[in-house]
């Protein structure tokens, strides 16, 4: 958005908009955080926030719904503001998702065991971690319009779904060891899925914004690791 | 997409000394609508005025480069006006009916442009043309009642009418609902809907959610030139030229 609108509150009512977006991208990061760090440290003290910071995404999500319908019947946008009004809505909703995993996430750390091998948590850990990078670069790339850094977040997801996949695998080894393991294990592959699906999402983010940014969608298919072509 | 009906090569129009089109390149698809957009002065207006040579009638008026219908030139001094505008039909902002009867504004036309020689074939044309312009059901208890009585948007249907019934090619729409409301609006755009399958439809409108509904085809004019053409639904997603995006977004400064 170079040039300014005519109507000034047109304008503060899109970036009021886009505000709203990078706000609640910012507490799905956070909570995204909260509850990776909840699963390695094993720690029950945290769930009931994480559960908590949920709510607040979910009234982001029903906020800028509310902003989008407003500016779709005031100012019916056209071209890239309404690519920048749609986009939102899209990317919202993928937020909002991302923020139920990892609720879901933060309620499987109860039911395990406090003492876990650390060998079973770090490939999960490796992967904590690369979606949450993967989440701020996309993050980064909306509010900077960065094109090419969201396509690189888009194609990289394809890291998430090999490291899902050694993850799977460790969690599968550890079960089939004992199977006194089986319901933590359990919630662990679950858990494991979470954040595979989490990526998926992120992907959705990425296509949006190469979407809001170009007005054409990402050619191709996106490349794709080992779990999803098992 | 359908042929080309009307192409515009390198047209310029003069007031005098003022510039009102520079170069304009523009081809027009045979049965389709084409919307034209742009700021006021921008020479949307001049450049239809130039398809049924209506500039004619301003002295000061001068036109260079070629306008052609089906191939052939328009511009030529040996071509007959008044047979190029059965062609090529008009109608305007504000509703502008003759201060004559429904029947007679219809007929009045093909009278004229000897097509309708007895009663019954004239009969035939006002109801024919009253039914295309959506009118018929509306106003055929009372066809010697004064066209101007009608509501305005009757009264702009009915100058649908009177344009289609001496059955022309191409229809030219200046700001046709710039004065109707937004009933009166949609029948005219569901009537546009209907028409461009028998005509090529050329519309000049301010209303840019207009120009998205109803044609397949945009221009966007700003200070006499043509700045960007293309598919209706890629120029309001996603325009090429960044002065188009900034003049349907509403930046324009």
């Amino acid at each position: 958005m170079s040039n300014e609108h005519t109507v000034k509150s047109y304008e503060e009512e899109l970036q009021f908009l886009v505000d709203s977006v990078i706000k609640m991208g910012s507490l799905t990061e956070s909570q995204m955080v909260d509850s990776m760090d909840a699963i390695i440290k094993v720690d029950k003290d945290s769930i009931d926030k994480i559960i908590k910071s949920d709510d607040e995404i979910n009234k982001f999500r029903s906020k800028i719904d509310t902003q989008i319908m407003t500016l779709l019947v005031k100012r019916a946008p056209m071209a890239i503001d309404l690519r920048e009004t749609i986009s939102s809505l899209k990317i919202s909703q993928d937020l909002e998702r991302i923020g139920d995993l990892s609720k879901s996430n933060a309620k499987k750390v109860k039911p395990l065991p406090l003492d876990l091998p650390e060998e079973l948590l770090s490939n999960l850990k490796r992967l904590g971690e690369l979606v949450i990078k993967q989440l701020n670069d996309v993050l980064d790339s909306y509010v900077n319009k960065n094109y090419d850094k969201a396509k690189e977040v888009w194609e990289k997801d394809e890291q998430v779904d090999d490291l899902t996949y050694i993850a799977m695998e460790s969690v599968i080894d550890f079960l089939s060891k004992d199977k006194k393991n089986l319901d933590f294990s359990t919630h662990l592959i679950f858990a494991t899925k979470n954040l595979e699906r989490a990526g998926d999402h992120i992907t959705n983010i990425a296509e949006s914004i190469c979407y809001l940014i170009k007005g054409e969608y990402l050619k191709g298919s996106r490349p794709k690791g080992k779990v999803i072509q098992e | 997409m359908n042929e080309v009906k009307i192409k515009s090569n390198n047209l310029n129009v003069f007031y005098g000394d003022k510039q009102a089109l520079f170069d304009v390149n523009l081809d027009l698809n045979e049965k389709e609508v084409t919307a034209l957009i742009g700021p006021s002065g921008c020479g949307k207006s001049t450049f239809i005025r130039c398809i049924n040579r209506m500039n004619d009638v301003i002295d000061i008026c001068k036109v260079t480069g070629n306008i052609e219908i089906d191939g052939v030139e328009i511009n030529d001094e040996n071509l007959d006006v008044v047979s190029l505008r059965e062609r090529v039909g008009m109608v305007f902002q504000k509703p502008n009916p003759f201060p004559k009867s429904i029947y007679d504004n219809i007929s009045y036309g093909p009278k004229i442009h000897g097509k309708g020689e007895t009663k019954s074939e004239l009969d035939e044309i006002v109801e024919r043309s009253l039914k295309k312009a959506a009118l018929w059901e509306e106003v055929k208890d009372r066809l010697d009642e004064p066209g101007t009585g009608l509501s305005g948007g009757q009264q702009q249907r009915l100058c649908i009418a009177r344009a289609i019934s001496v059955n022309p090619e191409v229809i030219l729409m200046d700001e046709p609902c710039s004065a109707l409301d937004p009933i009166a609006t949609a029948k005219i755009e569901e009537l546009i809907d209907e028409l461009k399958k028998t005509y090529t439809i050329v519309i000049v409108t301010h209303s840019m959610a207009q120009a998205v509904r109803v044609s397949q085809k945009t221009g966007f004019f700003h200070l006499g030139k043509l700045i960007e053409v293309g598919k209706t639904e890629k120029i309001f997603k996603n325009p090429d030229n960044k002065m188009t995006q900034d003049y349907i977004t509403g930046r324009f400064g």
